[in-house]
């Protein structure tokens, strides 16, 4: 968008992802981060990125080390092609450079579509972006997606990205029974999404569903080509993909349900898997006998775990200050499942005003404790650690900033689990279905465990 | 005329911000041929920075170095004024320094704090001064900082802000000394311009007028890629002789720039990184500096001392220094050269660094120094701040062929596999470069790393990085198994044409 367009400007400053003012340390990347690192995670499309220089260096440190300290892959990181703009271009436009960089990398890097993603330069400069793909319509596949960084965060990218799939790549196509697509994983930004979307596509396969995950199938861009095929779409958070669900739903005429987040240990896993067999069909003696036999498993292994947490830390209090994906999941796996005690949940991703007092609810409503939470929205690492102070908690479950002084400042013990997550590689883990509850478990207990 | 780096030059601290490389030292971002080649052409002044069709991405002014590293200075508030992204590779911030245990000289308290200004939609069309002021008062009141930064972004500077007009404003109302840097990421095309921005902030307002002669303090300025272990190694040697080391910026409190000008001599890890902060000290202040060498390997380790000794009238001490570490360095460096040597017999193992443009002047002299051969290097950018230091480089060990490239993955692989080097050293610039049948580590470690293993600087230093890459030479499953197992970023004519730089826009260079 060019600075000339005010109007439709000033329409679009509301209800953004990126609060108003200034804040320190938000735990999420620009909205050219979001788009780039959901492309990246779809095998066989190559980003482009009509950028700075910069801009892809920056979110190799800041999105995807900070995501799981995970490296770029065969085009991510360095390996990903930019138009890097600089004075001349600012001057004189990119849209020759961009050209230059489509025509190059198709001859160069192999890939079944190119994703041009535009940052803010490109925009402030009013490159006609559009035209320059126009011209290679029918020679060379591509997405267009305008995501200039002062648009939105990490989160409004991956909205951004499949928004310009929706409107650019996907045609209509016969419904396929029993074929669902699942979003409300954000690539690099939900630290765990590899383990989280394989988790899903086997816990649906369970059932007898056959799920489109998208992200981490080799042949991704044909993926993405069959969205339109699924009988209903699978929505893993409070907000995430609620606005991709809803076009989907306008074009294609397929269904959504929503979850608040991606289900954690037995309880939100035989929820989740009740609740798609029921719309989709599934005979209630399929899922019953697979949450029947997962759950019995699940829960004999729970037993491993009862000396360590009964013997040494019992209903004890914790905090959590991530993601809205991971705070209800994890509060409620961790209040409902393990005994343990909310004391206060603090929310970094600044999901838009409309969505906030269903995540409240979500949280608050199923506990199955008579502790209430302290809740808060807050993307500022300084005002969140200083909300931190003083209180019972003696689990700390966030990002990485926190984990170097949970000890010593809150005297807590510190689980990472959410962006950035420096500390802790994450290559296919999660904390997904039964065994992702027993994964939760370890990790928690892992921070004290000892000779007993 | 002569393009040689005019030794006259003056900074200009009246100026907002420094020159970009490109003007100050006719800086270029391409290159390809040997290293005299390259002298006579920076000489002939025929280096310019070039267009590629096919270009990757690779840094900028300011997020290559500065938004990785700034955030670690103790005591002080940075702000990066511009969209949220720009700032996201600050988020290591509070994590960057804290694997340091205190045993080793870490403090145990500090604070380390930074904001965006978190740019929009109506920012970037009604301007966005008023928030930066407001951003200002906040991190005042919040952190109570000595010093508060502010770097600009690409939008910041096309949207036209007045940072300094802001700056002179807001400054009487804050206690804290507000440094604006100039480092939005279309200014330049080489992210050294990135260094001289920051240098020039600090000169500008920060280093204090000296108030007292510091004879026994030098000032080192040491970046991302040299460790803790190095820190430790240099303090060890010049605390011997009774001197004190002032490294700055990373991690370093605020007083530590004040004092800058009060130092005996500024001395070099990084030669270029160091440039602009030396000659403004000596402008200003008069603090004596030198550029070359930097203290890797024994050698340069020794000319490295001399060079303080001479600047700090400890002459004779540091050659007793030199002959007393001598004795217990210099036959450990020897153990690690017969180990080269047996290992590849009558040949020489090849070594391919990517370097940037000061390890090109302290690598290849210590790769010489254990026996190892570099018949190539690749660099990030080059400019002609180094010209007689690479001169001298290529009188001492010959001629290579040097691969100027700011990073370009497909370029680094190009060379990497035509070139078939015995050991790639590899930084986590070069994509997929990695993936070889032969050896492949790591030409530094990145961060605060504090094991001695990873050491490169001083003889504890030398004789660290001959085992490390000794050891090296001992591992191939991993790069092996991925070229063999997952795929290339390239199409195979890439490797099979022989030009590196295909897709220069004009005629490459001869």
């Amino acid at each position: 968008m060019s600075i000339k367009e005010e109007k439709k400007v000033e329409e679009e400053v509301f209800d953004n992802t990126l609060g108003t003012e200034f804040v320190e340390a938000p735990k999420y990347s620009c909205a050219l981060a979001g788009a780039y690192a959901t492309t990246l995670g779809i095998y066989g499309l190559v980003p482009l990125l009509h950028a700075g220089l910069g801009c892809g260096l920056g979110q190799l440190f800041g999105q995807l080390y900070a995501g799981g300290q995970n490296a770029g892959g065969p085009v991510g990181g360095t390996s990903t092609p930019t138009t890097g703009l600089v004075e001349e271009h600012v001057i004189f436009g990119g849209e020759d450079k961009l050209r230059r960089l489509i025509e190059s990398s198709a001859e160069l890097m192999e890939g079944d579509a190119f994703a041009v993603i535009s940052g803010c330069i490109p925009s402030l400069i009013g490159d006609d972006v559009e035209a320059v793909i126009r011209d290679f319509e029918g020679k060379v596949p591509l997405i267009n997606i305008n995501a200039p960084g002062f648009s939105g965060s990490s989160y409004e990218g991956y909205e951004l990205f499949f928004e310009a799939v929706i409107d650019q790549i996907l045609e209509p196509l016969p419904k396929e029974k029993g074929l669902v697509n699942v979003f409300g994983i954000v690539p690099y930004q939900h630290i765990f999404w590899k383990g989280e979307v394989d988790a899903v596509k086997k816990l649906l396969d369970s059932i007898g569903l056959k799920a489109n995950v998208i992200f981490t199938e080799f042949n991704g861009f044909e993926k993405l080509k069959e969205i339109p095929k699924a009988e209903y779409n699978i929505i893993l958070s409070s907000w995430n993909g609620h606005r991709i669900a809803k076009k989907l739903e306008k074009k294609f005429d397929t269904p959504f349900i929503t979850f608040p987040s991606v289900p954690v240990g037995p309880k939100q896993t035989n929820n989740f898997l009740r609740t798609v067999g029921e719309k989709l069909d599934v005979p209630t003696e399929v899922v019953e006998k697979f949450i029947d036999n997962e759950e019995r498993k699940a829960y004999r292994f729970f037993e491993y775990a009862g000396d360590a947490i009964i013997l040494v830390r019992p209903h004890s209090y914790f905090a959590v200050v991530a993601d809205t994906n991971a705070v209800i999941n994890i509060t409620q796996f961790l209040a409902n499942e393990v005994g343990y005690l909310p004391d206060i949940i603090q929310i970094t991703d600044n999901p838009p005003e409309e969505y906030r007092d269903a995540i409240i609810k979500e949280i608050t409503d199923k506990l199955e404790t008579p502790v209430k939470p302290d809740i808060f929205f807050e993307n500022d690492s300084h005002l969140a650690r200083e909300k931190l102070r003083d209180r019972p908690f003696q689990f700390l479950f966030s990002s990485s900033l926190e984990a170097p002084t949970a000890m010593s400042e809150l005297g807590a013990l510190h689980i990472t689990v959410g962006f950035p997550s420096y500390n802790r590689v994450i290559l296919g883990d999660s904390y997904t279905g039964y065994a992702g509850g027993l994964r939760l478990m370890e990790d928690f207990i892992s921070t004290y465990a000892g000779p007993l | 005329m002569s393009e040689e780096y005019d030794p006259d030059y003056k900074i200009d601290l009246e100026k907002a911000t420094c020159p970009n490389r490109e003007q100050r030292a006719k800086g270029t971002n391409v290159y390809y041929g040997k290293a005299t080649e390259l002298i006579k052409d920076a000489r002939a002044g025929n280096l310019k920075c070039k267009d590629r069709n096919f270009q990757q991405t690779s840094g900028c002014v300011l997020n290559f170095y500065l938004t990785v590293r700034v955030a670690t200075i103790r005591d002080a508030a940075i702000i990066f004024h511009g969209p949220v992204g720009c700032s996201s590779s600050s988020l290591g911030y509070r994590e960057l320094f804290r694997g340091i245990p205190t045993e080793l000289g870490r403090p145990e308290h500090y604070e380390l704090n930074w904001i965006t200004t978190n740019l929009q939609q109506k920012d970037v069309v009604y301007g966005a001064s008023e928030k930066l002021k407001r951003a200002v008062l906040e991190a005042q009141k919040r952190y109570d900082p000595k010093a508060i930064f502010i770097l600009t972004t690409c939008t910041s500077g096309v949207i036209g802000e007045d940072i300094e007009g802001a700056v002179a404003e807001i400054q009487p109302e804050v206690k804290a000394t507000i440094v604006p840097i100039h480092c939005e990421g279309v200014r330049s095309r080489l992210v050294q311009t990135g260094y001289d921005a920051f240098w020039h902030g600090v000169l500008k307002y920060l280093v204090k007028k000296p108030e007292k002669e510091q004879k026994d303090l030098v000032n080192v300025a040491s970046m991302l890629s040299y460790t803790w272990q190095d820190r430790l190694e240099i303090k060890r040697l010049l605390n011997k002789v009774g001197l004190r080391v002032n490294f700055v910026p990373e991690f370093a409190t605020v007083e530590q720039f004040e004092q800058l000008g009060e130092a005996a001599v500024t001395a070099p890890l990084c030669p270029t990184y160091t440039d602009y902060i030396s000659r403004g000290l000596e402008q200003e202040y008069g603090v004596p500096f030198f550029l070359y060498p930097p203290p890797t390997g024994i050698r340069n380790t020794d000319e490295w001392l001399r060079k303080i000794g001479k600047y700090t009238d400890k002459e004779e001490e540091i050659e007793a220094l030199i002959e007393e570490e001598h004795k217990v360095w210099s036959p450990k460096l020897e153990a690690i050269k017969d180990e080269f040597k047996k290992l590849k017999g009558d040949g020489e193992i090849e070594v391919l660094g990517a370097l940037g443009q000061g390890r090109l002047l302290s690598q290849l002299p210590y790769f010489d120094e254990l026996g190892l051969k570099s018949s190539a290097a690749l660099t990030q950018d080059f400019d002609n701040l180094i010209l007689e230091d690479l001169e001298r480089l290529v009188n001492d060990i010959g001629d290579v062929d040097v691969l100027v490239n700011t990073f370009q993955a497909a370029e680094q692989a190009h060379v990497t596999r035509t070139r078939d080097p015995d050991i790639t050293l590899t930084c986590p610039f070069q994509g997929g470069a990695y993936k070889r049948e032969k050896n492949v580590t790591r030409i530094h470690s990145l961060r605060a790393d504090p094991d001695p293993w990873s050491a490169q600087s001083g003889y504890a230093g030398a004789v660290a990085f001959g085992n490390f890459l000794l050891q090296s030479l001992d591992s191939t499953s991993f790069q092996k198994n991925l070229k063999r197992k997952t795929s290339d970023s390239y199409k195979e004519w890439w490797y099979e044409q022989p030009n590196p730089l295909h897709y220069l826009k004009e005629e490459t260079f001869k």
